[in-house]
């Protein structure tokens, strides 16, 4: 609690119990993937200063973008951005106060992976000149 | 927390309205960006529509970022070292807002 006191209150149920559904999958990969692109932009922002300011850092950042690391760290990125992408226009539709109920959610949560992966594989394929 | 849940709240989902049309441009051309060579990156950020785009998406992207991350730091640290993360987070968003303002301009005005 707020005070640091051990709580006599009961606490909700934890993680170990839920039964593992897609939606609550998805859920857990939105904030999985914020965590990536947050990461992801801070080493951007190390690409584009080196860019602007310092050619030394450029070099560096651009070797480790060439390497087998850098793929999949671009990747991992791009399959990030198009997951929250995707499934942050579910959470918008469902501000509006509708997409709540099971088949649907389940049903949009499958959709947002299997689109997300797709999307991955085009951007990749497309970005890397059609050769990757 | 202080007392601020209600325009955070907007925040978030009015910066998610932003970035959408932004992540969709960023997917078409980031990738190809990120592995040309420096003369190639350069040009690019510096062309008006890519410096104006990559911009917006990094502050729009900074600020959308840091009230999730918070959202996160406050579900999971009840000790002290809340606030901690909280003020790391926060300095983290204004130094990729500066990092990433500055660069540009840069690129697009002294290049």
């Amino acid at each position: 609690m707020a005070d640091g006191a051990a709580s006599k209150r009961p606490l909700s149920p934890h993680l170990q119990i839920w039964r593992f559904t897609v939606t609550l999958a998805a859920s857990i990969t939105h904030r999985g993937t914020g965590v990536v692109l947050y990461g992801g932009l801070l080493l951007m922002a190390l690409w584009v200063i080196g860019l602007a300011l310092n050619p030394a850092l450029f070099a560096t950042v651009s070797a480790i973008i060439h390497s087998p690391l850098g793929f999949i760290l671009i990747a991992g990125f791009v399959w990030s951005l198009s997951f929250h992408l995707m499934n942050g226009l579910r959470h918008l539709y469902w501000d509006s106060g509708r997409g709540f109920a099971l088949k649907t959610a389940t049903m949009t949560a499958w959709l947002v992976y299997i689109a997300a992966t797709l999307a991955t594989a085009l951007v990749i394929w497309a970005g890397y000149g059609g050769s990757a | 927390m202080s007392k601020k849940g209600t325009s955070t709240f907007i925040l978030q989902r009015a910066s998610a309205v932003l970035l959408a049309p932004l992540s969709i441009w960023f997917l078409f051309e980031i990738v190809s960006a990120l592995t040309a060579d420096y003369a190639t990156a350069r040009a690019w950020v510096a062309a008006p529509w890519n410096a104006l785009l990559l911009g917006a998406f990094f502050i729009i992207g900074a600020l959308h970022m840091r009230i999730g991350l918070a959202e996160i730091i406050v579900d999971y640290v009840h000790s002290w070292a809340k606030d901690v993360f909280l003020f790391i987070n926060w300095l983290a968003a204004l130094g990729l807002i500066a990092a990433a303002a500055w660069s540009i301009y840069t690129l697009s005005f002294a290049g």
